[in-house]
């Protein structure tokens, strides 16, 4: 594989900070590969985006008004790869992302490696490193057996830097083709807001939370002072308290943000599986035998009701200072 | 395309995986899971597609039916049987060795052949696997199978050979339709997988479970793992986490000063 193309999820032209990190990554590796740095950006607002792309290390960056739900992305990204002759296609490992990667890999029949979150570059070849089993093992497959590969790289693991690049922008040629697939109508429930995959800070309530208010209240508190995202257990989403997009775990997302707060949480294995690759993990528990103690870098005994208002007011002026 | 999809052919594709509530473990000297003591079970995940389609059934309640598909060992037989007893009608297994070590490319090629095979009008999938967490398969189906992919639904709806979602976003979600034959996956909000009763249990016993080998499947391409366009090269172990300090704090206000200073020290603040 000698090029890389970053595929670049965006709404309405504001790119997602997993493409960003896509991008960046993408000059990185096409450095040592020897190859172009590329962007596919699709559909409605794609010029802004591009517009946004230029301040990232990218060769070329190619454009496609066309807005056939997935369809339109994937044959973008066809058309580009199948342009370069060879090339390792980097997705964002979220939904659209992995639709848009799953689809061109069965497509051109190449290999696909997802939740990477390191590489490997040897004499043209191509290894991602992945952790599986609930990041139990850490396996390192190499992408084979055709000149394409995708990589589902996981969100907040890969940096995103600004470093302008030629940045030449190249209109993709329209399909002609009719979408498979028919967008009635989009409804936004919840207020646009960081996702976990994405925070750098993950406050996240369990059971000991006792209902729905906390999460909007003293967590949602506590992760704004960091600039961070509320997560939940899957206790708190099963008891209604907090939407599934908000799990952590085997059944909601695998997360590794810099820190992670488990507040009222126990730390089951099912729950752990999802955060254990976070960088720092602190907890506050009212029980001191609980399994996360044998896994939190810190672990608070005392009543987080109490607790958290303090640390978030203590959290402010501390930021206060360096601001 | 079919002009009039009446009694819908539903085809549940399910994983078997190591059991999720035992905490797996490598063999160090072997480097492959340990599965002694640990169970084989349905992907929880797919428990979702299994009574979404259930529920479709149901609500069509014509005369439609629910296949379900897994790509496993012929030892999987008696976990299969658990989604007869959920109230499947039947099942197919594509078991052979030859299709051990296959990757997500070889398990979409091999699948989406068995799947063909069955002419189905809709596939229901579950949105990943547990041990795998990949999420890729259901795209790679739509892809191999050339159906439209509709994925992440919470909800689905059949009218007039037409299939209808409620497809989840990050901050939502959207309605999204295409012509049948399809492909869906399901999440986790769609529904609450019922049990299976006595009488499933009892009567899964006589539910066909039809086997397929690697030579009914018609493929021109190699899969297992000759095949894999992704392969394993190494399988290592991560560093275990260190247990850290556990600090008792009768007053919140200390408790708070404490995690403060430990951020600060790690130079989070
Ligand atoms: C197939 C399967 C999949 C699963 N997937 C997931 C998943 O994705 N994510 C997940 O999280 N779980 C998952 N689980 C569930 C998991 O096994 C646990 O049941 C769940 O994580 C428990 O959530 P919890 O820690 O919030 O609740 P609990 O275990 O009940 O813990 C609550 C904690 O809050 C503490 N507490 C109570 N009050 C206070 C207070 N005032 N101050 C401080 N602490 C307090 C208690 O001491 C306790 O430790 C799954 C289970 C299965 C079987
Ligand atoms: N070997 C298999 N046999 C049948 N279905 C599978 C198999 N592997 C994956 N699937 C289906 O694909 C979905 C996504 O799995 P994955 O891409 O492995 O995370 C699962 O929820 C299953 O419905």
């Amino acid at each position: 594989m000698q090029n890389v193309i970053a595929f670049i999820e965006h709404k309405h032209g504001a790119i997602r900070r997993s493409s960003l990190e896509a991008a960046t990554q993408a000059r990185t590796l096409a450095d040592q590969l020897g190859g172009k740095a590329h962007a596919v950006v699709v559909g409605d607002g794609a010029q802004q985006a591009a517009q946004t792309l230029k301040r990232y290390p990218l060769d070329q960056i190619h454009l496609s008004d066309e807005d056939r739900f997935v369809d339109g992305a994937v044959d973008a990204v066809e058309a580009v790869a199948k342009a370069t002759g060879s090339a390792l296609v980097l997705v964002g490992n979220t939904m659209i992302g992995r639709d848009v990667g799953s689809r061109f890999a069965a497509r051109v029949d190449c290999g696909i490696n997802a939740d990477v979150v390191d590489f490997k570059t040897e004499g043209g070849e191509v290894s991602c490193v992945m952790p599986k089993l609930g990041g139990l093992v850490i396996t390192t497959c190499k992408l084979t057996g055709s000149p394409f590969g995708v990589a589902a790289i996981r969100p907040n693991v890969f940096a995103a830097k600004e470093t302008s690049g030629a940045g030449e922008i190249v209109q993709i040629p329209s399909s002609g083709k009719a979408s498979t697939v028919t967008v009635e109508d989009e409804v936004e429930e919840a207020a646009a807001e960081l996702g976990v995959e994405e925070a750098s800070v993950v406050v996240s309530g369990g059971r000991g939370m006792g209902g729905p208010e906390p999460f909007t209240t003293i967590l949602k508190d506590l992760a704004d002072a960091f600039g961070g995202a509320v997560g939940a257990s899957r206790a708190a989403v099963d008891a209604g308290w907090v939407s599934h997009g908000h799990q952590v775990g085997q059944t909601g997302k695998t997360i590794s943000p810099q820190l992670y707060l488990a507040i009222g949480i126990s730390g089951a294995i099912q729950h752990k599986v999802g955060m254990r690759t976070s960088e720092t993990i602190v907890a506050i528990n009212k029980d001191g035998n609980v399994p996360i103690a044998e896994f939190a870098d810190l672990l608070v005994v005392g009543d987080a009701f109490a607790i958290v208002p303090e640390l978030t007011k203590l959290v402010r002026d501390a930021k206060a200072v360096h601001a | 395309m079919r002009p009039e999809v009446s009694v819908l052919k539903i085809l549940v594709t399910v994983k078997l995986v190591p059991d999720t509530n035992a905490d797996k473990r490598i063999d160090p000297t072997t480097k492959r899971l340990v599965r002694t003591g640990v169970e084989t079970v349905l992907n929880p995940f797919d428990e979702y597609a299994i009574e979404a389609a259930l529920q479709l059934k149901e609500t069509l309640n014509d005369g439609s039916t629910v296949t379900i598909v897994s790509m496993t060992p012929v030892s999987g037989k008696e976990v299969v049987r658990k989604a007869l007893a959920m109230g499947a009608d039947d099942a197919v297994m594509i078991s052979d060795d030859a299709l051990g070590g296959s990757d997500l490319w070889g398990t979409a090629v091999a699948l989406a052949a068995g799947i063909k095979a069955q002419s189905p009008d809709l596939v229901i999938t579950g949105t990943q696997s547990t041990d795998a967490i990949s999420g890729d398969l259901p795209g790679m189906l739509a892809e191999k199978l050339g159906y439209p992919g509709l994925t992440y639904a919470r909800k689905i709806d059949v009218a007039d050979g037409r299939v209808r979602v409620q497809r989840e976003t990050e901050t939502g979600y959207m309605t999204i339709s295409a012509a049948l034959p399809a492909v869906v996956s399901v999440t986790k909000s769609a529904n609450e997988p019922r049990y299976p009763s006595l009488k499933g249990i009892m009567g899964a016993k006589k539910k066909e479970i039809k086997q397929l080998a690697a030579a009914d499947l018609g493929l021109t391409v190699a899969v297992g793992t000759d095949g894999a366009k992704a392969q394993l090269t190494d399988l290592a172990t991560p560093p275990v986490r260190a247990k850290g300090q556990v600090v008792q704090a009768p007053d919140p206000a200390e408790g708070a000063k404490i995690i403060v200073q430990f951020l600060k020290d790690r130079k989070f603040l």
